[in-house]
């Protein structure tokens, strides 16, 4: 690649976005002008919550007691006590300056039996947000149970030892509050006046307790005290950190989406491609020169629109401040800025190469436009994931694209460095991965004449089926790869569903049977048979050079301690959680306990390896080959392999085994070396655990390489280790000398890539 | 038949064939076979009704599509194996090859001048010269946007030539363009003839191919049906007049089509 040509091209399409108004609009004037406005509704709306007083009514004002007051009495200048737009008593309210958002009608008759039906209407229609009702025996009653009480104080009345005898003629009817949950002020006002009368109920019921001779505090002897340890800023972190990765990641896309439409969809519409193809510059320069200038757009407005709403929400919090005094909206640091501009460069990187290699497949920018929202419907939920409560960041999480980076992300800004490490490597791993696959499908797209120079064809399934028989190829193309990978996936997770846990090996044997024949051999049989012409070349059912056979099956042994090593290393890292821990260890003495030794090997070995390498390494690994790259065939193949396998931690050993066995296949250009490697290779596993030493283990030189205790099993020393490392690279090396026939693909993919190597030819 | 600029061709074809599947038809042949040789300092016309396949044989010539099989060299590079440097030796136009709205002439000459791997001094020369030469000077700084089709038409030459290209591609470069504009366009190639380019021309227009191309190939069909000098041709089918011959070799290849059904 000619970094002279990406710079170019990165140049002029960074200017020619410029001279472009929409996205000017979009990146510049859009967030400068968004959050100003939000900010100034919000501070509207707040002072609507927080001024405007809430209309109640009391029915039943002749019920109050003297004391303590629930309501102000005021009187007019003629000493007539007036009903309407009165307060509560100012001790009963959280604040003082509360007092005038709560305005009380007091009605003083006595209930008249409809008066909730009367109060309901009101509330619905609105006159009165709220209504309390004092029932018709609220004074009555509870001036009764105050002499009850001052009788029981002078021993009048009998004291039963039954603590619930006495509390039966001591109860008062309770108040109603009528509100409507359907309306907002409803529920504001219902809060208000329950918070009201609970302080009027307390002081009630402190003042009993002042007549009864007891201390106040009797009926609340101590109240518990949340004391929060957050550092500075920390508290207010948990909540930025919950909102910025979201922000940021949200713009980051739509910063990407529109220049990425312009500069492939638009350009197709406007007919400059052509010209451009036309050029020397290559397609990966164009893509990749493209890519870069959408990253940086993508990057200008996440990074415009945090700092415009940064600027923003220092000045509502200043406004708002003294009316919300515990809001945690205090502006974040430094620091958070600093993460969040790490953490967006890959996103960008990530967004830009989806929506390049989408923008690329659309024919025009109306069809372009149309990808937005399934871009949206397949991200959003990634981003949003790590929102739902109780999401923590586990080796599962930080495998999955977008979302890892967003918890990751959360730990660093809640400055939880330590925890997050070893979740760095896998979330950069995966993050990278899905970068370079995006930007290859961007590039394959500007590969692919069929895309570039798509022309609109009717939709009809039937005509596509049958195009899919009619013109099918020797082996199947990519698409049939990806489509035979996800149907075992898919297979095998309806299966799961139904298959419960065995108790007996036998029950074990035959669901895995079931699951390898149903779900992996079928499909791929059936596919190979409808979407191939050549099915030997497709299965890689050839005969391979005798030599392989043994190489393969001496890597198989060579390779067994390196793996088991890893698969350690693995559970450290990423422990498994105890109930699959369980369930593993339960299986494993399934099939530990089980004396059919050939049953077991057959079942666990045999099958598998026949089954899952006429998939892996047979059908899919010839269909990724079109690919052009044998290692991308490889490598895509081996995360299929790993895929099917139970638990995370296993699907990462078993596709690092993948590309081991993929490696042999290609090269040996044949299904048999990987067969016997798979057989080995489980079958050790499996014998390995069965077999119990005898003294000689503890001797010399066999202390050397390996170790062996009832408790721990089988260890592995360093040497062992070591040695089996360099005869493996020794025999991967063997298979690496062979001559393996190449695709069509591969080859001009060798072709195109050795062209600057040849002399331009004398004109 | 060598030319006054030597006999070694410059665009060499061999049984250059292109499918596409169709949905509704299956394999769908746009080019079948066709074949042919053009030399430094000729004009080569590829004459045919629309869809006959020359926009296919020409996209394959400046390696915008692959071909499904057959051979194609362009002084020596293969189209297939060495697109690099066959871009490296083309100047390419077409209807398709549009000019920049956001982009002055000056500007989208350059941006092409730089990315043909030009150094920034001889490329201000030879744009100097071009502009000159095009008569485009009062367009210099004007937007895409902003141009009239004949001014478009002078940018794309000038983005075609700037690299002074041993080959150039012509792709019903004179449809869609007044009189005026297309006389001037067809000087501009009988120029480039003069200097020795090897330029390759599609057009279905009769009068077009007469007047500038030094051999004729009639396609139809993604099929070459008839290929040399314009005498050649005529002497070659008894015919008097190039449209005649054309239609003469049009009609005898539907018909030979029905018979095979």
């Amino acid at each position: 690649m000619n970094w002279a040509n990406v710079k170019l091209i990165l140049m002029r399409e960074t200017r020619d976005q410029l001279r472009d108004r929409r996205t000017l609009f979009m990146i510049a004037v859009l967030p400068l002008l968004l959050y100003p406005l939000l900010g100034t509704i919000l501070l509207q709306v707040a002072q609507f919550r927080g001024e405007h007083p809430t209309k109640i009514l009391l029915i039943g004002g002749d019920q109050l007691p003297a004391t303590p007051r629930l309501v102000e009495k005021p009187v007019t200048a003629a000493g007539a006590e007036v009903f309407a737009s009165r307060h509560f008593e100012e001790t009963l309210l959280a604040r003082p300056a509360d007092k005038r958002l709560l305005v009380v009608d007091v009605q003083p008759q006595s209930l008249p039996a409809n008066a909730h039906d009367v109060a309901e209407r009101q509330v619905r229609a609105g006159v009165y947000d709220a209504v309390v009702i004092l029932p018709d025996d609220f004074a009555s009653r509870l001036s009764e149970f105050r002499e009850l009480l001052q009788k029981r104080l002078h021993g009048d009345v009998k004291v039963s030892d039954d603590p619930t005898a006495n509390d039966k003629p001591l109860s008062v009817p309770d108040p109603i509050i009528l509100f409507d949950a359907g309306k907002e002020k409803s529920q504001l006002a219902r809060s208000r006046v329950a918070e009201v009368l609970r302080r009027w109920t307390e002081a009630i019921g402190q003042q009993n307790m002042l007549d009864s001779k007891m201390p106040g505090l009797a009926a609340r002897p101590f109240e518990p005290q949340p004391q929060d340890i957050a550092a500075t800023g920390g508290r207010d972190a948990a909540l930025w950190s919950k909102i910025l990765p979201f922000i940021v990641l949200i713009w980051a896309l739509t910063g990407a989406f529109y220049p990425a439409v312009d500069l492939c969809a638009g350009e197709k519409e406007r007919g400059t491609l052509e010209t451009l193809l036309s050029s020397p510059a290559q397609r990966s320069e164009i893509a990749t020169g493209k890519l870069l200038t959408i990253m940086i757009f993508s990057m200008i407005t996440s990074i415009l629109n945090l700092l415009s709403m940064g600027i923003t929400t220092s000045f509502v919090v200043t406004q708002l401040g003294p009316i919300f005094p515990n809001m945690p909206l205090a502006l974040p640091s430094w620091h958070v800025a600093f993460w969040l501009i790490i953490a967006l460069i890959p996103m960008s990187a990530l967004f830009s190469a989806l929506c390049l290699a989408l923008a690329a497949f659309a024919r025009s920018t109306k069809e372009g436009q149309y990808y937005l929202m399934p871009l949206l419907i397949v991200t959003m939920p990634l981003v949003m994931l790590p929102m739902l409560p109780g999401m923590e960041m586990d080796l599962g999480n930080s495998l999955i694209p977008v979302t890892n980076v967003v918890l990751l992300l959360r730990m660093l800004l809640e400055g939880n460095y330590w925890q997050a490490l070893p979740y760095v490597f896998p979330t950069a791993l995966v993050t990278l991965l899905c970068c370079l696959m995006a930007t290859r499908w961007a590039i394959d797209q500007f590969n692919s004449e069929s895309v570039l120079f798509r022309e609109s064809e009717r939709l009809d399934l039937s005509l596509w089926m049958k195009h899919m028989l009619r013109d099918r190829e020797d082996t199947p193309p990519i698409g049939a790869a990806v489509m035979c990978g996800v149907l075992i996936l898919v297979i095998r997770f309806y299966i799961g569903l139904k298959v419960t846990m065995p108790t007996t090996f036998a029950q074990f044997a035959s669901q895995t049977g079931v699951l390898q024949l149903a779900a992996v051999l079928t499909p791929v049989l059936l596919m190979t048979v409808m979407l191939t012409r050549k099915p030997r070349e497709t299965l890689l059912l050839k005969t391979p050079r005798w030599q392989s056979i043994p190489f393969a099956l001496l890597l198989a042994f060579l390779i067994h301690p390196l793996v088991i090593q890893f698969s350690k290393l693995v559970q450290v890292l990423y422990p498994l959680n105890p109930a699959v821990a369980e369930q593993s260890q339960k299986l494993q003495e399934l099939i530990l306990g089980e004396k059919n030794l050939w049953l077991v090997l057959s079942v666990l070995a045999l099958l598998p390896a026949v089954v899952e390498e006429l998939a892996f390494r047979g059908f899919i690994l010839s269909g990724f080959r079109h690919t052009g790259s044998k290692w991308r065939a490889i490598v895509l193949s081996a995360v299929f392999f790993g895929l099917t396998h139970a638990t995370i931690q296993q699907s990462l050993i078993t596709a690092v085994v993948g590309v081991v066995i993929g490696y042999i296949a290609v090269q040996s250009n044949s299904l048999l070396p990987g067969v016997c490697f798979h057989i080995v290779h489980n079958s050790l596993a499996l014998l390995i655990a069965k077999m119990t030493p005898g003294e000689w283990v503890n001797r010399q030189p066999a202390r050397l390489f390996v170790s062996y205790s009832e408790a721990a099993g089988w260890q592995y020393q360093p040497a062992l280790l070591v040695l089996c490392g360099a005869g493996a690279a020794g025999v991967l090396w063997w298979f690496h000398k062979l001559a393996y026939p190449k695709t069509r693909e591969e080859v001009l993919h060798d072709a195109i890539r050795q062209q600057a190597a040849t002399p331009l030819p004398e004109s | 038949m060598p030319s006054a600029f030597g006999g070694r061709p410059m665009i060499h074809v061999r049984n250059l064939t292109k499918h596409y599947a169709d949905l509704r038809r299956g394999k769908f042949v746009a080019l079948d076979g066709i074949s042919f040789d053009a030399l430094p300092g000729q004009v080569f016309g590829l004459l045919g009704p629309n869809g006959a396949g020359k926009t296919t044989a020409l996209r394959i010539l400046s390696t915008i599509l692959r071909p499904t099989s057959g051979q194609a060299t362009i002084n020596g590079a293969d189209v297939v194996t060495q697109p690099d440097l066959v871009r490296h030796q083309i100047g390419f136009m077409s209807a398709n090859t549009a000019v920049y709205d956001r982009m002055t002439a000056w500007e989208m000459v350059e941006y092409f001048g730089r990315l043909y791997g030009m150094a920034p001094e001889p490329l201000r020369e030879r744009m100097e010269h071009l502009f000159e030469r095009l008569k485009m000077n009062e367009i210099r700084d004007l937007l895409g946007s902003k141009m009239s089709t004949g001014m478009k038409q002078k940018v794309s030459i000038a983005r075609a030539i700037v690299h002074d290209p041993p080959v150039l591609i012509f792709d019903e470069a004179t449809s869609g363009l007044d009189v005026l504009v297309a006389r001037a366009l067809l000087q501009t190639v009988a120029d480039l003839r003069a200097q020795g380019k090897c330029v390759v021309f599609s057009t279905h227009i009769m009068r077009e191919a007469e007047k500038l191309c030094d051999r004729i190939a009639v396609v139809h069909r993604g099929r070459l049906l008839a290929e040399g000098t314009l005498p050649e041709l005529l002497a070659g089918h008894q015919q008097t007049d190039l449209e005649e011959l054309f239609f003469s070799l049009i009609s005898q290849h539907e018909e030979k089509l029905a018979s095979a059904y």
